[in-house]
């Protein structure tokens, strides 16, 4: 009797035990699964996806994904043959000194924090385009190792300054040299890709204005940087208004660069015209009134504000209460309530000619992005996923130069994403299935909301290996990464490594 | 001795649930409540400052707080119950467990995509209750065995 119930006793245990391995196995086997090794590159990340181009390329293209940097299916070149012109002398000559110290806003606010050149944001790089523009940066003390990344201008993919992608991260007392011809004017910014999810926030970042050829006579140029210091909102590194002179009846185009991780929104006092988006300018663009310019994470919009004849001053709001404040005698103008309409750029200015044709693509990328349980290198919680999977078994992108590329990205992650494409610019072509009707809306951040799914495409005229990733930074560092990879292109760069590079 | 330090872990585990229930909508309200504060005093916050990594608001600490519990705590500690309820002879311990491991599930299931469907998120407040009610449940399961126990040798 005694025997009998102890072998009951007995069986029981062996069954709960075998119940909590079945639930605990699987689990400890997806999680050792996850974890990442110490160094890797990311042309060993994931799968490749040739956007259905197999047959046209031939399969020796894409042996070489397969059989690492330098193998021996397809001439392959390292990423560090694409420069700019080492001959050329720099027109524009800018040395940065990065500091991690303590450092004070306009208002007196401390904020610990990292500074370039002593201030955050850092100086605004101005240059004229065509010229060739060449910034050396200097780690003077941040710990991590910083790079710059020249957010929409699309350099040649070595001075991408993606660490672990197309250059090592700086570490302390060392310098690298960025060269790159700022062919096309517009508003763009820099920024650390080194330990980006915490160096931009914490103010490795700046302006970099580039201006036409031929100046605009008789318009104001004005920086307008939104970045968020502990909390504090500022423009150009000041909190509350930012007074800018205009005389009545002038013009005044406010560059506004949105450097956070989420998306704001910039409306004005006074009827404005929409000049340009991530440093592109817009075709023939009309003036609004009434309506708010949703600006990306990232991206960048230019406003051109005609001031009133009668001197009266014209408030520009970006995201809340406060902004610029454009005026002559009196800068006191009251704030203007967020109109409840956007500008939707789907159909805003006049068509004009892409310099390609979408309709025959050589390449047809899907870009999904989805969010689901799992363990990301080891850590558990509910994660991004891109077309189903998780990083970093994430799609390569495999395109070749003079490819026509179509991309459809979708989100139903239940929260909003703004995707940015290094090195390109990429085309709008429609948005829930409605096509694009106004002036070609070129991006290189573009806002992807819950729900929804916009059809883009690009010219592959830029060879390398580019990140196209979430710039809510914080997410890019939760796997939501992915690259576009050029056939043939190699990095001799690693994830990791002596150089702790960490590009999230 | 094994099995009692089980019965115990159970009924701490599932009570444990049942508290941090409690946790959730209070922080849940908490946030709401310095959210409106925070706009009645002329706040204002756009994604760009939500997604800024500071505090808006004192009490945005109240959303993290929400979603850390929620999304690990909670359904870590929810699996331990199930794998503790394995070891217990307490009657429908096991069923109470999944019941509760089942309900969390669907609980955060139902928080994430009300981001997407508000109309989900109300779903979410009427499982919170059932989820609480089955916390408790499991909970006083033990508590049953325990007044059972003495009764048997009367009947023999």
């Amino acid at each position: 009797m005694n025997a009998t119930r102890r072998r009951g006793a007995r069986i029981r245990l062996a069954l709960a035990g075998i119940a909590t391995l079945a639930i605990i196995g699987p689990l400890l086997w997806l999680w050792q699964s996850s974890l990442m090794p110490g160094t890797y590159s990311v042309m060993d990340m994931g799968y490749a996806d040739h956007g259905g181009a197999q047959a046209m390329h031939g399969s020796g293209h894409s042996g070489h994904l397969a059989a690492g940097p330098g193998g021996p299916s397809a001439p392959t070149r390292s990423l560090n043959e694409f420069i700019a012109d080492p001959d050329r002398k720099a027109d524009v000559d800018v040395t940065l000194v990065a500091r991690k110290q303590r450092f004070k806003l306009a208002t007196g606010r401390s904020v610990d924090g990292y500074t370039l050149n002593g201030t955050s944001p850092g100086p605004v790089i101005n240059a004229t385009a065509g010229q060739l523009v060449q910034v050396r940066l200097v780690n003077e003390s941040v710990p991590d190792g910083i790079t710059l990344h020249w957010h929409g201008v699309d350099v040649p993919n070595s001075v991408d300054g993606v660490a672990g992608v197309t250059q090592d991260a700086v570490t302390v007392g060392g310098s690298h040299v960025y060269r790159f011809v700022a062919d096309q004017a517009g508003t763009f910014w820099y920024h650390s890709h080194q330990v980006s999810h915490e160096q931009v926030q914490r103010g490795l970042l700046g302006a970099l204005v580039v201006a036409p050829a031929q100046a605009h006579a008789g318009t104001t140029d004005v920086v307008a940087l939104l970045h968020l210091y502990d909390g504090a909102r500022t423009v150009n590194g000041r909190e509350g208004d930012v007074r800018v002179d205009a005389s009545p009846g002038s013009r005044v185009r406010v560059r506004v660069i949105n450097t956070e991780n989420g998306q704001t929104s910039v409306w004005a006092g006074a009827p404005f015209r929409l000049l340009a988006v991530d440093g592109t300018d817009l075709n023939d663009p009309g003036p609004v009134r009434g309506t708010a310019v949703p600006l990306t994470a990232g991206g960048r919009a230019d406003l051109e504000v005609t001031m009133p004849e009668d001197g009266s001053p014209v408030r520009v709001h970006i995201g809340g209460p406060t902004g610029l404040v454009l005026g002559s005698r009196s800068h006191d103008a009251p704030p203007v309530p967020r109109p409840t309409t956007n500008l939707d750029l789907l159909g805003y200015g006049t068509p004009a000619p892409l310099g390609f044709d979408p309709d025959q693509p050589d390449r047809r990328f899907t870009y999904e992005i989805g969010r689901r349980p799992g363990f990301l290198d080891g850590m558990p919680g509910i994660w991004w996923t891109v077309n189903g999977h998780m990083f970093p078994d994430v799609p390569m992108f495999v395109v070749a130069e003079g490819d026509v590329v179509r991309m459809r990205i979708s989100n139903q992650s239940g929260e909003t994403h703004p995707m940015h494409l290094h090195g390109h610019h990429a085309v709008v072509l429609s948005r829930n299935g409605v096509p694009a009707t106004g002036s070609p809306w070129w991006v290189d951040s573009l806002e992807v909301p819950d729900g929804d799914s916009f059809e883009i495409a690009f010219l592959a005229d830029n060879p390398g290996i580019w990140m196209d990733h979430c710039h809510n930074l914080p997410h890019a560092a939760e796997g939501l990464v992915a690259h576009l990879m050029y056939e043939g292109v190699t990095t001799p760069f690693t994830v990791g490594g002596p150089n702790h590079n960490k590009p999230e | 001795m094994g099995k009692h330090l089980m019965k115990l872990a159970y009924k701490i585990l599932a009570y444990f649930i049942a508290v941090e229930v409690a946790v959730q909508a209070s922080m849940v309200v908490l946030g709401d409540a310095g959210l409106f504060k925070y706009i009645e005093q002329g706040g204002v916050l756009d994604k760009a400052a939500a997604e800024s990594g500071a505090i808006q608001f004192p009490e945005f600490f109240a959303f993290i707080v929400h979603g850390i519990n929620g999304m690990m705590v909670i359904p870590a500690v929810a699996l331990i119950l199930l794998i503790v309820s394995f070891f217990t002879k307490i009657p429908r311990a096991v069923g109470a467990a999944g019941l509760v491991l089942g309900l969390v599930v669907l609980q955060v299931a139902l928080g994430l995509l009300g981001h997407s469907i508000p109309a989900l998120g109300a779903l979410h407040g009427v499982n919170a209750l059932l989820l609480f009610s089955a916390a408790v449940y499991a909970a006083r399961r033990g508590r049953a065995a325990v007044v059972s126990t003495p009764a048997q040798p009367v009947r023999v």
